[in-house]
């Protein structure tokens, strides 16, 4: 194929920008013959969201988004887009595409035929243009009469992207599209996706267990587990006000402290856990009376070498350093508390002489940021046990 | 990985050592040896018989010889006699052929589509059909050939349903005509087809076929546009093992045809053989059905020949 002839032609064809479509999903459940992977789930996706399902493995997040592209039926409730109810229609008739984990490419085919497929059989006349110019845009258009098998995994990954983005979805699906790929790569394709995400403005569902990712990509994180959403939000709020310790444990890391309410004064309960008088704010505590749980993100914890004078708003807690690890920016540590447990903390590294195993150190943090759960909460849920 | 640098002197240098090279050397023996017995099988059993079909079919009948008595010649009109006489029988058979090869394929595509495909959560009745589709194979194809005719009988089933329904007139046969030696092909060579292409289905990968959903292709567009590309070289292999079997096939012919407007080569072979003690004309027909069969399956296998199997 002569490249010079197909320039001119890509330029012609721009990205039109797609508002997307709104998402609607209303009491979804899905059962597996024993199994409920679903269990009566409520979602609203607006319309040019980037929409991150996070959760563990077997949460239900792949499941919903199959049923959201129609490869699955939902065995109870409703799914619409952009107000139309499209519970019963078959996949190949609702505007949603999908990058699939696997990239699902078609070996018999170019690159270029891949990505115009969809085009093609909407009887698109431009399909071949616009796959060019979707190939652009990935970058890949050098590729574009290449068989997928002679593709590196991230360029499969992209050329999958392009195949669905180019049909402009009203809603585009990723089904732990960057899964296969390296670290670096992963990140590099994260960016790009969220720049392609604003560019293109479509509304995008992306299923990961990473949350990282989730974090960084997305405007909207919804938490999954057991088939149903834990919490949902921005990604800064999910982060700093868990309502769940699901939540807290599996975005980011949390220490969970139990305790029992003994007061409340100015806006503040008072906790006690085990002999130590720890404080959370009211309006930061799902639970406000017996006992509950509460949580604080380690990077908010100070460590002190010595007992820093008393300071009102502030925790204090002071333990026992067990554990000290060196990863490069931080010096992480584990710290036994008496009657609490251990509690992880970590500090940057600016040229201060770290704590030493054994040493007694003195942790505060500022009221403000503990969270209250509720508790019957199992402190470990979430906690990545691997 | 190359074993070898140019040098600065611009030589090319082998990087291996010696004991290195040595083992090399001596897997590349072990192949050689191990190809051995294979090559002289097909020396002894195929290429000198075909040499000696080759000759036997340019022998020559000397003046006054009695019956099956021939001399070393090269005697090439005797091709120009049996093709003379016979070539409406050899169109007949690569046209049965093909006929049962295109049946074989629409019938055995869906058969092997169902086990390899549909069924491939449901191990037991997987196993049991893929049991019933080699079964045929447990009894003799005489035998099999021999239950068609009963089959197809004037008083049988199918023949007094079909005249019921006056599908076939009341003297109408289905026996000793055309219908009845295509059936039998079909019947008799449909596991070689329904076999390669559910070897091949089984490799499947089914989340193509969604993928081909998401972007919009109904099932049939996803049937014509990936499933059967992707099954292409299966079909490939089938119909070859189907068409190639089946064009050279006499039995078929000799119990369900008339032996009119039925007869394939391979029945004039057989005649000409055994009846009328014509070795160079058989042969020349034998020479002529093995030539005009690699003719047809190099085009076919230049045409839509796959990677895979070449």
């Amino acid at each position: 194929m002569n490249t010079n002839t197909a320039e001119p032609s890509i330029k012609q064809v721009d990205l039109p920008r797609s508002d997307g479509a709104d998402l609607n999903l209303k009491g979804v459940t899905k059962r597996f013959a024993e199994f409920i992977a679903v269990k009566d789930l409520d979602l609203m996706v607006p319309s040019g969201t980037f929409f991150a399902l996070l959760g563990p493995s077997g949460c239900g997040k792949s499941t919903t988004l199959r049923m959201i592209a129609g490869l699955e039926a939902p065995s109870e409730g409703q799914i619409s887009i952009g107000g139309k109810d499209v519970t019963a229609l078959p996949s190949h008739q609702r505007e949603v595409n999908t990058v699939f984990q696997s990239y699902a490419l078609f070996p018999h085919m170019t690159v270029l035929e891949n990505v115009a497929f969809g085009l093609k059989r909407k009887k698109d006349k431009q399909a071949m243009e616009k796959a060019r110019a979707g190939l652009e845009m990935v970058e890949l258009a050098h590729l574009a009469n290449r068989r997928p098998e002679q593709l590196s995994g991230g360029q499969q990954q992209r050329v999958a992207l392009a195949r669905a983005l180019v049909n402009r979805p009203q809603v585009l699906l990723l089904d732990e599209p960057l899964g296969a790929l390296d670290m670096k790569l992963r990140r590099q394709m994260q960016m790009e996706l969220k720049s392609i995400q604003t560019e293109v403005g479509l509304t995008f569902i992306h299923v990961t267990h990473d949350q990282e990712e989730a974090m960084t990509m997305a405007d909207v994180v919804a938490v999954m587990n057991e088939g149903r959403i834990e919490q949902m939000g921005a990604p800064r709020d999910l982060y700093e006000l868990p309502k769940t310790a699901f939540v807290a444990n599996f975005l980011g890391k949390s220490n969970l402290m139990r305790g029992t309410v003994t007061g409340e004064r100015d806006g503040l309960l008072e906790v006690a856990a085990s002999g130590h008088k720890i404080v959370v704010a009211v309006d930061r505590a799902v639970q406000h009376e017996g006992e509950i749980v509460v949580g604080v993100r380690p990077e908010k914890l100070h460590l002190n070498r010595e007992a820093p004078a008393e300071a009102t708003g502030y925790n204090e807690l002071s333990g026992e350093v067990i554990d000290v690890s060196f990863t490069g920016t931080t010096t992480e540590y584990l710290i036994e508390v008496a009657g609490i447990g251990r509690i992880g903390t970590f500090a940057q590294n600016r040229g201060q002489q770290s704590a030493e195993v054994g040493e007694t150190v003195y942790l505060s943090w500022d009221s403000a940021h503990s969270f209250g759960l509720a508790g019957d909460e199992l402190v470990d849920a979430g906690v990545d046990k691997t | 990985m190359s074993n070898t640098v140019m040098t600065k002197k611009g030589k090319i240098a082998d990087l291996r050592s010696r004991d290195e090279i040595k083992a090399e050397r001596r897997k590349e023996r072990t192949g050689v040896y191990l190809v051995v017995p294979g090559l002289l099988l097909l020396l002894l059993f195929f290429a000198v018989p075909v040499m000696v079909l080759l000759s036997m079919s340019l022998y020559a009948r000397p003046e006054g010889a009695s019956i099956g008595e021939f001399v070393p010649a090269l005697e090439f009109r005797n091709y120009a006699t049996v093709l003379g006489s016979y070539w409406p029988d050899l169109l007949r058979s690569f046209g049965f052929a093909l006929i049962a090869t295109v049946l074989a394929l629409l019938i055995g595509y869906p058969m092997a589509y169902l086990v390899a495909v549909r069924l491939r959560q449901h191990g037991l009745l997987q196993g049991i059909l893929l049991v019933l589709l080699i079964a045929p194979f447990f009894s003799s194809f005489i035998l099999r050939t021999q239950a068609w005719k009963q089959i197809l009988a004037d008083e049988g089933f199918v023949a007094q349903t079909m005249k019921f329904l006056a599908i076939l007139p009341a003297d109408g046969h289905l026996t000793a005509t055309p219908f009845a030696v295509v059936a039998g092909l079909t019947y008799n060579f449909l596991p070689f087809m329904v076999l390669p292409i559910y070897a091949n289905l089984g490799r499947l990968d089914t989340r193509l076929l969604e993928a081909s959903g998401d972007l919009y292709a109904g099932p049939m567009t996803s049937f014509f546009r990936v499933t059967l590309p992707l099954s292409a070289p299966g079909v490939f292999a089938g119909t070859l093992l189907t068409f190639i079997p089946a064009a050279g096939d006499y039995v078929n012919a000799a119990l369900l045809g008339n032996n009119r407007n039925t007869t394939m080569i391979g029945q004039v072979i057989d005649s000409r053989f055994f009846k009328v003690i014509d070795y160079p004309g058989a042969a020349a027909l034998s020479f002529v059905l093995m030539l005009s069969i690699l003719v047809l399956v190099t085009i076919y296998i230049r045409r839509f020949g796959t990677k895979e199997l070449m």
